[in-house]
């Protein structure tokens, strides 16, 4: 393997790269690789975005949007957080649980979310409740997986000593496995996040009437390429922050341990 | 004329913006065709002097010179065998053996008789097409060493390569890698921080001290094996009997214990 | 089989779940008679199979033809990782299904944009695996490979890729599952052939046991192109552990 680069020489090639990216982008569009419209140059889409922070497109403001985004995805992934979380451990607790839930599980799991929209329009039409199931059917899996795993992967002396001090399964849940899957449940905490904001744009793009899903759908139906571009890399924003987010509760939640 | 040559070698090693002096002023001349093994405690630097001298590492200062040529990285005029045997895992064992000889422009037949004759010298016969997790690590190892002999080197460089493999298997390896280096003799660095594979197997044993690396003291272990004829014992139990055998032995022993009892735990 | 049995209880013998929310199994069934026989939404079931087959082979091939080299590239070269890195790193955290409708603006409606979405969405898992696959080639093997002095195209061919094969594949596996998602989604949007717009189709029309229909056969499409992978897998790595030797 090639020896690690020095500090210095990381540097300038990664400010290079940048620059190159930029370039080649700036190159493309003076060799007109295609129509000015549709391939705006990054200092538009900067200026757009800077715009789109006051002035509404599609109904409401690029905050806006993002807000309705983020709310729909609350619900969604707090909802798969709360049912996934719980039953996992459970599941990974009682046997007889496991059995049943597995291969029902297992059957619809495989589903692409975003092969739910037709269902969530016909159940929910354009309310919350399609989205929400949209995010749940992605975030759901990993969320619940992770846990069951980590409580599958517990110590079984930890498990023998609770049983030894006679505690109840209620409390060995709680108390035992939980604590103990923290960072199996994280890792699913962040895949979920991650898989509920992909799903969640999907869905927008289809059948909703605000969000940033929705947004860039409205810009593309306008050829506003500018704004696509904006809401592309706002999407993208997002997840980021909300997977540091995550990495950051992960952080407190893990500093009473040793590593 | 293949020499391995330390002159004024030391190394210096960074961790968290500390600097760690690993070997210090290292002066060791390998003869031609001479068999050194280097003996100290863990982390006393050894290994590094074998890792200079392949080009897998380089010195903060001095020069580490094979035939007089400074060594600026690896290659196969300076074969390597490593304590983790390094076959590739998706290779045949006659592949493994084969690969490197490849890109010295020796025709197929040619190569093909050479890697005949290693593999029935190292026992391997009936496995060449066997795939390394199908081995043991003794037999992983042997491929390891008939791959480096095969290169026809002009230096060995051997890593402990013997220190992954089961006690008995040990035994049998030494045995087995003595006879190949009284028949074939060449120039090897042999590291191990087993003393008495370094007597049976050796001409000269290096002794290092306890981290910094300095040279304690060389051994001439040659000598004394010609003098009284360790060779005509075929069984290594045998030649490890020997009351001269056990005196270096025991005298090795001492100096390392010296540099145990200052060593950092 | 549970499933099954819970299903065709929940719907034709109780009818505790109203048939114009969720299919009966046998309204399935004849759904996909239906389909078979007189085609639905421009075309019959296998032509919409193949249809979405094509494109997420296409998508598939092309990110996977120049993510696996790119890549390794990335893995064993320090300074071409250094290089690329900040252009990926900017790209990445866009969702490939973000990126439908820009494929829409620059590329129309047609195959084009879907295939340009798939390979967004491909790309991605085959260029961080293969690049993970190269690290993780154990150092004594790529030191061992250094003395031998295996320069260029024999590091590359009998070094590089065999060290990195797992993980290349399970790259290509990601990449697979990430194909027929986005397929899917996309082709939900806008498409005229294609499991996703029977989808689309069925919603529009309301016709849930269609909508079933074609989300099982979404499932069993990637699960066989998957499938046909895994034997791949297995046939490309003939010094696994696990398999007899000849």
């Amino acid at each position: 393997m090639k020896k690690a680069l020095s500090r210095q020489h990381f540097w300038s090639l990664t400010i290079t790269g940048t620059i190159g990216f930029f370039a080649f982008w700036y190159l493309a569009r003076a060799l007109h690789f295609s129509p000015p419209q549709f391939l705006p140059m990054p200092h538009e889409v900067l200026f757009k975005l800077v715009d789109l922070m006051e002035k509404p497109f599609a109904g409401a403001t690029l905050p806006e949007h993002m807000i309705a985004s983020l709310k729909r995805f609350g619900m969604g992934f707090g909802l798969a957080v709360l049912v996934g979380i719980p039953l996992g451990l459970s599941m990974g607790w009682f046997r007889l649980l496991d059995d049943i839930v597995t291969p029902l599980f297992d059957s619809v799991r495989f589903i692409a979310p975003v092969a739910w929209v037709p269902f969530a329009a016909l159940w929910f039409g354009t309310g919350i409740g399609g989205p929400t199931l949209i995010i749940f059917a992605g975030a759901f899996p990993p969320c619940l997986i992770n846990a069951y795993r980590g409580a599958r992967n517990v110590e079984v002396r930890f498990l023998e000593a609770a049983s030894m001090l006679g505690v109840g399964s209620f409390k060995t849940i709680t108390e035992v496995l939980f604590p103990a899957a923290v960072p199996s449940i994280i890792a699913g905490l962040r895949i979920g996040a991650g898989l509920g904001w992909l799903s969640l744009v999907g869905a927008e793009l289809i059948v909703a009437s605000s969000g940033m899903g929705n947004l860039i759908v409205r810009a593309q139906s306008a050829l506003a390429t500018d704004t696509v571009m904006v809401g592309m890399i706002a999407i993208g924003a997002i997840g980021v922050v909300i997977d540091i987010l995550i990495r950051r509760i992960e952080k407190l939640l893990l500093r009473h341990r040793n590593a | 004329m293949a020499t391995i040559k330390f002159s004024d070698v030391s190394r210096v090693f960074e961790r968290d913006g500390k600097d760690f002096l690993i070997l210090d002023n290292i002066n060791l001349t390998v003869q031609d065709e001479e068999f050194v093994a280097i003996v100290g405690p863990s982390g006393c630097g050894k290994t590094t002097c074998m890792r200079m001298a392949a080009g897998l590492e380089f010195p903060s200062s001095g020069t580490v010179k094979v035939n007089d040529i400074q060594v600026s990285g690896p290659g196969p005029d300076r074969a390597v065998v490593f304590q983790q045997f390094a076959l590739f895992p998706w290779k045949t064992v006659y592949d493994n053996i084969d690969f490197g000889l490849r890109g010295k422009g020796i025709i197929k037949e040619e190569r093909e008789s050479l890697i005949a004759h290693y593999i029935a010298l190292m026992n391997l016969k009936g496995y060449e097409s066997a795939y390394p997790h199908q081995l043991s690590g003794g037999m992983q190892q042997r491929v390891a060493i008939a791959r480096a002999y095969a290169l026809n080197p002009q230096v060995l460089l051997m890593d402990e390569p013997f220190g992954a493999l089961d006690a008995q298997t040990r035994v049998v390896m030494q045995e087995e890698l003595v006879k190949l280096a009284r028949k074939n003799p060449r120039t090897v660095l042999f590291i191990t921080h087993a003393v008495e594979e370094a007597v049976y197997l050796a001409d000269r044993v290096v002794v290092m001290t306890s981290r910094p690396g300095k040279i304690k003291e060389i051994l001439d272990v040659k000598s004394v094996r010609e003098a009284e004829k360790w060779d005509q014992h075929s069984k290594i139990e045998d030649v490890m009997d020997q009351e001269s055998f056990v005196h270096l032995r025991t005298r090795i022993w001492k100096s390392l214990r010296e540099e145990h009892a200052g060593a950092d735990h | 089989m549970l499933l099954l049995f819970f299903w065709y209880l929940a719907t034709t013998l109780t009818g505790w779940i109203n048939p114009s929310r969720f299919p009966r199994p046998d309204e399935v069934l004849k759904a996909f008679t239906f389909i078979q026989a007189e085609g639905y939404g421009n075309g019959k079931l296998h032509q919409h199979v193949l249809h979405s087959l094509k494109l997420v082979a296409m998508g598939f091939a092309v990110a996977v033809s120049v993510g696996v080299p790119l890549g390794l590239l990335m893995g064993y070269s320090r300074r071409a990782e250094a290089l690329i890195n900040p252009a990926f790193l900017l790209l990445r955290p866009i969702p490939p299904l973000a990126w439908i409708p820009l494929a829409i603006v620059w590329l129309g409606l047609e195959d084009g944009s879907k295939i340009l979405v798939i390979f967004v969405a491909a790309f991605v898992p085959s260029v961080i695996n293969s690049y993970s696959g190269v690290r993780n080639i154990e150092t004594p093997v790529m030191e061992a490979a250094s003395m031998l002095g295996i320069k260029g195209r024999r590091m590359v061919f009998e070094v590089l890729i065999p060290g990195a094969m797992p993980m290349i594949f399970t790259g290509l596996r990601l990449s697979l599952q990430a194909s027929w998602t986005t397929l899917v989604a996309a082709e939900l949007i806008g498409a005229l052939y294609g499991l996703g717009s029977i989808l689309n189709q069925a919603a529009q029309d309301i016709f849930p046991a269609m909508i079933l229909l074609a989300m099982v056969f979404v499932g069993i499409c990637g699960a066989s192109t998957t499938g046909l992978l895994g034997v791949l897998e297995n046939q490309a790595m003939p010094w696994r552990k696990g398999r007899v030797a000849a």
